[in-house]
């Protein structure tokens, strides 16, 4: 067994009240990729952040190869060789991918100015050695985003980095561009690097590391070699208990009276001619790789995009919405990708984002009735089961997978006659995906339209009663719940069909 | 579930940036009523409610600006505007008082919600350019309609305004009062208040919930020019005069005030109960040092001290003493123009 390069001993790190990480030991050895696998809260971040030297612990220390370190941020822990990448970039958009590469140890010349054909040749070489595809004169924004974060892991490489932390880099990646950001994170570790790698997604895991490690309420519960385990018993040790199977019924539905019509809906650039329908009580389901215009659907039938047009009907009302207001006055709900611009307002209360939607067409000098509020909305945080000490928390300090509760919770107390979501689980943990899954099969019963649209093509396998399959804006594929696959899916999403 | 949230409501209320500013007003005053005699007398007391009466207009009206994450440059020109605007109508329109004040306060509504409402909220706009132009834009207005001159408007009633007493308590601190209450009425329980927080908390979630954010951008500005035009009436009630002098500095006043209390420039969070702290502040400084007999370039001086004080201990109860003057560390309210928001919550543990 390779030696470990950064090791964590006793570690125990506390805010105010809650003990985020009680005396965890950790190490992670060159040429291995190694999982950490926890619930949302179980202590990861903090783990990851104090193993970057970001984050002191209250107690136990952390050493590079033997040697305790203390860092006070990451210049100091990229200059000791611990690189951190996550999903969020560090790229400075406007420059060059060579100049982002070599942002910190630059190639200045002999008296004054920057070697710009040494820069060059250097981003050129790192590039080459994890054979990626990638001009090095283009600027970095113009970049898509897996093409970003393996920008930055060539940015890692260049400094020489020993130890590389990859947290979630994959949560808004699609498939296809997962497996090369896979590439890259495998020939890193071939180059001997000690690699740390956090996902929530259990494909990803089994396909990539090496040995796992699980952390449950701050405390590690188990790891060992990812051949020890299998998916249940993984979960098992995540959630502390067994996760239920879940399964969804379907219904045959012929499409005889839908509640929405949509024929011929474009939107100039990225959606092209596409037709579907949605049945009351039906879940229809939207796949597709990032930018094969799946978001864009969605964001022109709510009136979000303003040069959308088409033949849209939804239940005897035609024509496509001007914005939000006039769609959702239609009968539509929106949960859109982004929780936190998009679908809440993480400053402000539970029951004030609870209510935003539900009462935005209420005389605006009007008094909102405090009590009957409060009342509703203590049965709300109830029936979804969000976990808040009180409905005066604001939305910020809740947890991933209870904010995405209330943003869906938002929209049902709208009672729309079509709710359609955007990627409904992202950055959402285990434990509280099964809830979502739940409450969308409820709303189902209650005879609600369901249009998602998602990366996971697991997640609409088993919701879904029609997947839709998209590439590059029309529709390539129409799969009922009985024909459709994950490798249909992701055939057709690539555009095979 | 009670004592509970009776207690993270005194740990937000605790760690309010207005509290530490509430807790200086406090001991500010303490140490001006102890040292000077002279201070806290009930004619001394009168003055420093009416000095701040004007900055309390103007504070209020730029705090609903402030909390959609916008700002008012303006404010000070608009003030002058409109007292001219007040002399035109009572002198040469012959208007009585009561019917120009209330053509005065319209006045500041309309070109408040039309030209810098219009401009950012439906133009969509970026609101330092649009109110610097407009600033510049009143100024010239101002001297051209008063020929640079200053204006006497002679009415008993209107002098009763600034200087009368009503149960014991100068007028325009009863008009303090009644402003404050109403905005704090609007700000705290009508649709329209929560429509302010959502727009300065997050613009497009709002506008995605249905709240039509160009009315509430264009209500914000036509408040803050209301307001303004209130602060001129109450200017020229006080030298019995329209100048085209007065509201060069206010909004220098009214940003360290509202900033004071607790409202950021991002928007989304304080409100108008710590602007009045902040006003309240201001107003005791600049009338405790006058009371001392101190050089007024003084006041400047700690104004401007206690704002960077006051903002640094901010961001020591966000990150701590340690973290607080470093440069990497931006405060976890500070969100970040340029990088994309990240989709996953992640695991904030």
């Amino acid at each position: 067994m390779p030696e470990a390069v950064l090791q964590a001993r006793g570690i125990d790190k506390s805010y105010g009240p809650v003990k985020a990480l009680r005396s965890v030991d950790f190490e992670l050895r060159g040429h291995e990729i190694h999982g950490l696998m926890g619930e949302n809260g179980s202590g990861k971040s903090t783990l990851l952040k104090i193993l970057a030297g970001q984050l002191a612990p209250d107690a136990g220390a952390v050493y590079l190869d033997g040697e305790p370190i203390a860092f006070g941020d990451a210049a100091d822990a990229l200059a000791a060789g611990i690189a951190t990448v996550t999903q969020e970039t560090t790229l400075v958009p406007e420059l060059s991918v060579a100049e982002n590469i070599l942002l910190g140890p630059r190639k200045p010349k002999r008296w004054w100015g920057i070697d710009w054909r040494r820069t060059r040749s250097t981003a050129v070489e790192m590039l080459g050695r994890l054979q990626l595809d990638i001009d090095p004169s283009v600027p970095a924004g113009s970049l898509r985003p897996e093409q970003q974060q393996m920008v930055e892991i060539t940015r890692a490489l260049s400094m020489d980095a020993r130890v590389v932390i990859l947290d979630e880099p994959t949560s808004s990646l699609p498939d296809d561009q997962v497996a090369a950001l896979f590439e890259v994170v495998r020939a890193l570790r071939d180059n001997g690097v000690a690699v740390a790698f956090v996902s929530h997604r259990f494909n990803e895991i089994f396909d990539l590391v090496d040995h796992v490690s699980v952390l449950r309420d701050g405390q590690l519960v188990g790891g060992g070699p990812i051949g020890e385990y299998d998916r249940a018993s993984l979960v098992h040790q995540m959630i502390g208990q067994e996760l239920e199977n879940l399964t969804f019924e379907t219904r045959a539905t012929e499409h005889a009276d839908p509640v929405l019509r949509v024929r011929d809906f474009n939107v100039p650039g990225r959606v092209h001619g596409v037709d579907l329908a949605v049945e009351r009580g039906e879940i229809v389901g939207v796949a597709g790789l990032v930018g094969s215009g799946r978001s864009a659907l969605l964001d022109g039938l709510f009136g979000l995009e303003a040069d959308a047009y088409g033949e849209v009907d939804l239940d005897g009302v035609e024509g496509v919405a001007s914005d939000p207001r006039a769609a959702m006055n239609r009968g539509f709900g929106y949960v859109p990708a982004d929780r936190k611009t998009l679908g809440a307002v993480m400053d402000m209360s539970i029951r004030e984002n609870l209510l935003m939607a539900q009462t935005a067409d209420r005389m605006r000098v009007g008094r909102p009735p405090r009590g009957s509020e409060r009342e509703a909305c203590t049965a709300t945080i109830e029936r979804f089961r969000i976990v808040t000490p009180n409905q005066d928390n604001a939305v910020k300090n809740l947890s991933g997978g209870n904010q995405q509760k209330v943003v869906l919770a938002k929209w049902i107390a709208t009672q729309p006659k079509v709710l359609m979501l955007d990627e409904p689980t992202r950055g959402v943990d285990v434990g509280a995906k099964a809830e979502i899954y739940k409450l969308l099969n409820q709303i189902k019963e209650e005879d609600v339209a369901i249009l998602v649209s998602s990366s996971e093509s697991e997640e609409l396998l088993l919701l879904c009663d029609t997947i839709l399959v998209m590439h590059r804006g029309r529709l390539a594929a129409t799969l009922s719940r009985e024909e459709a696959t994950d490798s249909k899916i992701a055939y057709y999403g690539m555009g095979h069909g | 579930m009670n004592n509970g949230s009776t207690l993270t409501m005194m740990r937000q209320f605790a760690t309010r940036r207005f509290f530490a500013v509430l807790v200086l007003f406090v001991l500010l005053f303490a140490y001006f009523a102890i040292t000077q005699d002279k201070f806290l007398t009930s004619g001394n007391i009168d003055a420093l409610l009416t000095g701040s009466s004007i900055l309390w207009m103007v504070s209020i009206g730029l705090t609903f600006v402030m909390l959609t994450g916008g700002f008012d440059l303006s404010l000070g020109s608009v003030m002058a505007m409109s007292g001219i605007a007040m002399a035109t109508f009572m002198n040469k329109w012959g208007v009585p008082l009561g019917i120009g004040i209330v053509l005065t306060v319209l006045f500041g509504l309309l070109v408040g919600a039309l030209v810098n409402g219009v401009l950012i909220g439906k133009v969509g706009l970026p609101f330092l350019v649009v109110t610097l132009g407009t600033l510049t834009l009143y100024g010239g207005i101002v001297n051209l309609w008063s020929k640079g001159a200053t204006e006497a408007i002679v009415s008993k009633d209107l002098t009763s305004i600034a200087f009368n007493h009503a149960l014991g308590i100068p007028v325009p601190a009863w008009i303090m009062i009644g402003v404050f209450l109403i905005a704090l009425y609007v700000q705290r329980s009508t649709y329209f208040g929560r429509d302010v927080y959502a727009v300065g908390g997050s613009p497009d979630a709002a506008r995605l919930s249905g709240i039509r954010v160009t009315r509430v951008l264009i209500a914000v500005y036509g408040i803050a020019g209301l307001l303004a035009a209130l602060a001129g009436v109450m200017q020229v009630a006080r030298i019995g005069a329209a100048s085209p002098q007065v509201g060069g500095q206010i909004i220098f006043s009214a940003a360290a005030a509202v900033l004071l209390g607790g409202t950021s420039f991002s928007g989304g969070v304080g409100g108008v109960g710590g602007t009045i702290i902040g006003v309240l502040l201001l107003g005791t400084l600049e009338n405790g040092l006058s009371v001392s007999g101190v050089q007024s370039y003084w006041q400047q001086i700690i104004t401007g001290v206690i704002l960077i004080a006051v903002v640094v201990l901010d961001r020591v109860q966000t990150v701590g003493w340690a973290n607080a003057f470093r440069f990497a560390r931006r405060p976890p309210s500070a969100p970040s123009a340029t990088a994309p928001p990240p989709a996953a919550a992640g695991s904030q543990s």
